[in-house]
């Protein structure tokens, strides 16, 4: 079938370029040279130069490239530059910015700049520039969540003072994230035309196909080692299939052909906090319900003596090994890898007895031989929920329910579109996905005020002692500070949400994002990567610099 | 006079238009606006977890999302009659600007689709009439059936998959080669990076236009002339004569057969046909008086009717045997013979054409009443040949 096909299209073309070659005849005369020469560049496979490079990575933001839309808003926004950044380690280091202060009340941020900045167009970026760019950010229906800020003054041409509404330790994210756009050169074309103070200047943009980026010439930092940058955004499969012709020098493939090789490239296996786990719902099912009418509870997860259990049953390396063929890391928490990770929380998992014996204790027993242990007349039986068109969640919940049916726990799994699965979020066990550089996403995973019926805490999660201690972190005046008090939530030696405390989810494990990388490119040291959107590879694209000659 | 037609023409498809798009509009928005798909959620997608509630307020207010439906729907009619088509929520840029810059390459695109298939089509098409029934015109039909059913992205991976990754003769992506500015992008490049998806969209395209030609030309081939698109209403008179015993041989014939001397002459007539055109569904057009009630017997006025005969030549192997179903649609015609034929064609709605009338092309009428030679005191009357020269 393919062959014929396949042989009648070469009919087609033979009949097409006759019909070309008579029309055009004219055309082809007044060009001798270039026609012939750029043919054969294009079939020849494009090898990339200290010059020029490709990468087939997706990521394209259809919205543009204006910061205050959330352009950016996982880091490193290309175009424009922030006040602070994260170093490959995560630490935060100052980028625009020279210093930072925060008031003992955690409202005054004061933030001095440097003042050597200009923007790609010549204009000096100041202060003003910097309190426009957050004023403008807060207001802003975009992406990009800077409401907790009431208002930012320019005290000078280097000093912004940032006036919060109230203590928010995880407001540095957005001076890590929030790229600076000029007030000056900002209005609504600004998405299409960004004009920043960052490592790369936009020089075409052909929208659904491609972005050409050259180096800034203002850029106050070191130059940047590739003049130009080509993204390419094609969907993951010919992403692979351009880096296997030699035309992209990096590739961002799913890892189910991380298993391939493309001679001439490397495959980077770039660990990430793109988690996924097993959420429980909390509380008894007691028919109360969600403002939209949702049940609320499982009788079954509920009881911690099963969270628990399934924590220690289930084997995470087995699930790296045989779900993610190796490219990913074990996951007993929401922040796995990351400096804030409580590193007490750990468990030694793979261990049925161990969770036998904690059912046992929990009073669950198999009184009539089927299998399925029992207590008070209620059956250890839930059903894990996943979004059917993802083939990892689908693995991870067959798997997981297969490791549950030894310890005598019986795990229903049922794929369902996101539309079906948002109603029985909140009584069902669903498999999830998150990870991120900002603690706030730990705060409205397991803080008791952030359930309202929606994806926040959609397990009704209520620990006041866990309440407590994510208030604080979120009230300390600076992420140092407010560290310990992330990592004392998930584990503080007596309380937290990790297994050995309430046992909230059962975290599996962490997707590692491959990319392939031409040999002759030194990409640095990749840092951890969020929860897969943008170009987190890029977060250290400065640095990068081409070795072949 | 042409003029005014074509123009009220064109008033009614474009007032048809407006209303269908219209009512598109309404029952898109009606059912979106019903859907659970809240589209502050779709808009914030996997970021969810870091924006707060106060931010999915500001969203909402951007977009407007927080006014009732109805106040929505009517601000963006408003818009919409003042030029306005509104801000696309995906690409954060006015909606004319969006579909105005996917529309020059689209236009490009399809513009050589048209083309190609157009050529290859009708050529293709002509070579499989002129060559009907042999194994050519099997081999391009069979072409053309299994590209119509095929659906264009299947065809479009097979394509993308023979050419850009085994052959590596067209390009994988793009309108442009990846990283060359726009100015820089020869015409050879723009045309080698749309010959694939311009290839794509017309092989579909050739599927139909390959069977039209080649019907039309094997409907009109057998004919001596080309029938032109617009009637010339030339016409002739040719008259003969029945021999005596040929006359009574037909009326022998007809009693025999349990037919009228008129389905005897017609059925004649439609072998006639046959012979010339070929085709063996005749249909032949025939005026009916239309007085079969007493009461309008003897009423001043024109009751006559067109009535539509239609035989299937094909269908019988003997005379007797198309004699007998030339008699059927008679009978039963006459039987139906106060339908009016314009309330027929208004029914039937058949494809309506300058070059011919609807239905049928070809009258038959037998006069048997006897002409009565007027007679006028003092005068000699004889009936006066006059040469016809419309139809």
């Amino acid at each position: 079938m393919k062959v014929s096909i396949g042989s009648l299209g070469v009919l087609l073309i033979g009949s097409l370029l006759v019909g070309c070659g008579s029309g055009s005849d004219s055309a082809l005369e007044s060009t001798p040279d270039s026609a012939p020469e750029s043919a054969a560049a294009e079939t020849s496979p494009q090898t990339g130069s200290a010059e020029q490079i490709v990468l087939a990575i997706g990521g394209e933001s259809e919205e543009g490239y204006d910061p205050t839309l959330g352009w950016g808003r996982y880091g490193s926004p290309l175009f424009q530059s922030t006040l602070l950044r994260r170093d490959a380690d995560l630490n935060i280091v100052n980028d625009l910015a020279t210093d930072y202060t925060v008031s003992a009340d955690g409202l005054i941020w004061t933030v001095t700049i440097r003042d050597d900045v200009v923007f790609a167009d010549g204009e000096p970026l100041t202060a003003a520039d910097v309190a426009y760019t957050f004023n403008q950010a807060a207001e802003s229906g975009g992406l990009t969540d800077v409401t907790v800020l009431a208002e930012a003054i320019a005290l000078d041409d280097t000093t912004v003072e940032l006036r919060l509404e109230e203590p928010q330790s995880t407001f540095v994210n957005r001076l890590i994230t929030l790229g600076i756009v000029p007030e000056h050169a900002h209005g609504p074309d600004y998405a299409r035309n960004p004009v920043g103070s960052g490592p790369y200047r936009l020089v075409q943009w052909d929208e659904g196909q491609q972005l050409i980026v050259e180096a800034n010439p203002n850029y106050y930092g070191a130059a940047p080692g590739i003049q130009q940058l080509v993204f390419l955004f094609v969907e993951e499969d010919a992403a692979f299939a351009a880096a296997k012709a030699g035309q992209a020098q990096v590739a961002s493939i799913p890892q189910a052909l991380a298993v391939q090789s493309i001679e001439g490239m490397t495959l980077y296996d770039v660990t990430s906090v793109d988690n996924r786990g097993l959420m429980f719902p909390y509380v008894p099912a007691t028919g109360e319900t969600t403002p939209n009418g949702d049940p609320i509870g499982n009788d079954v997860t509920a009881d911690l003596a099963i969270r628990q259990a399934v924590n220690y049953a289930i084997d995470r390396q087995a699930l790296v090994d045989g779900v993610l063929e190796g490219y990913g890391s074990v996951a007993y928490g929401p922040v796995s890898g990351l400096a804030w990770e409580a590193p007490g929380a750990n468990i030694q998992d793979a261990q049925p007895e161990e969770a036998q014996a904690l059912l046992a204790a929990g009073g669950w027993a198999d009184s009539d031989d089927d299998g399925i242990l029992e207590k008070d007349g209620v059956k250890a039986e839930f059903t894990i929920l996943y979004p059917a068109s993802d083939s990892t969640r689908q693995a991870l919940a067959l798997a997981t329910a297969a490791m549950l049916e030894p310890i005598g726990i019986q795990a229903n799994v049922e794929g369902k579109s996101w539309d079906e699965i948002t109603p029985a979020l909140h009584s069902n066990v669903v498999v999830f996905g998150w990870g991120s550089h900002d603690q706030t996403e730990m705060y409205n995973l397991y803080h008791s005020q952030a359930a309202q019926g929606d994806f926040y805490n959609a397990w009704y999660y209520a620990n006041q002692a866990i309440d407590d201690t994510l208030d604080l972190a979120m009230g300390a005046p600076s992420e140092a500070e407010a560290i310990a008090f992330w990592q004392a939530a998930q584990w503080d030696g007596t309380t937290g949400f990790t297994t050995q405390g309430d046992a909230a989810w059962a975290w599996l494990v962490n997707l590692d994002h491959t990319y392939f990388v031409s040999d002759c490119l030194d990409i640095g040291q990749p840092q951890v990567e969020p929860h897969g959107h943008g170009w987190p590879i890029t977060a250290n694209i400065a640095e990068w610099a081409w070795t072949c000659s | 006079m042409q003029l005014r037609s074509i123009l009220i023409f064109t008033t009614q498809k474009l007032l048809r238009l407006g209303l269908l798009l219209l009512a598109v509009a309404i029952f898109t928005f009606v059912l979106l606006s019903l859907s659970p798909i809240d589209p502050v959620q779709a808009y914030i997608g996997a970021d969810m977890m870091q924006i707060s509630p106060e931010q999915r307020q500001l969203i909402a207010e951007r977009w407007g999302l927080d006014q009732p439906m109805l106040l929505r729907f009517g601000d963006w009619l408003g818009q919409l009659v003042q030029g306005n088509w509104g801000t696309s929520m995906v690409f954060n840029q006015p909606v004319g600007e969006v579909i105005a810059s996917r529309f020059s390459v689209s236009v490009q695109m399809l513009a050589i689709a048209w083309l190609l298939s157009g050529l290859l089509g009708l050529g293709l098409g002509i070579v499989a009439g002129a060559l009907a029934g042999t194994w050519i015109d099997r081999a391009i039909r069979l072409y053309a059936y299994t590209l119509a059913s095929s659906p264009t992205f299947w065809v479009a991976l097979l394509l993308l998959i023979v050419f850009s990754v085994s052959l590596k003769v067209t390009p994988i992506c793009c309108a442009a080669p990846p990283g060359r500015l726009a100015a820089d992008v020869t015409f050879w490049q723009h045309l080698h990076h749309l010959l694939l998806p311009a290839l794509t969209l017309s092989i579909i395209r050739v599927a139909s236009n390959t069977q039209r030609p080649r019907q039309k030309q094997i409907e009109e081939l057998p004919s001596d002339y080309v029938r032109p698109a617009v009637h010339s209403f030339r016409g002739a008179v040719q008259s003969f004569t029945l021999s005596a015993p040929l006359t009574q041989a037909l009326k022998r014939l007809s009693q025999q057969s349990e037919v009228t001397l008129f389905m005897t002459l017609l059925a004649v007539f439609k072998v006639l046909l046959y012979r010339y055109t070929g085709q063996s569904d005749i249909l032949i057009g025939h005026p009916i008086a239309n007085r079969n009630r007493p009461e309008t017997e003897v009423l001043i006025g024109l009751f006559a009717n067109t009535l539509i005969l239609r035989t299937h030549l094909a269908d019988t192997s003997t005379f007797a045997e198309l004699l007998q179903q030339v008699r059927r649609s008679a009978l039963g015609a006459y039987a139906h013979q106060d339908i009016p034929m314009e309330k027929l064609v208004e029914v039937l709605q058949p494809q309506r054409d300058l070059s011919h009338s609807p239905l049928f092309q070809v009258m038959f009428i037998l006069e048997n009443t006897p002409i009565k030679t007027l007679e006028l005191p003092g005068l000699a009357l004889t009936p006066l040949e006059t040469p016809f020269t419309i139809a």
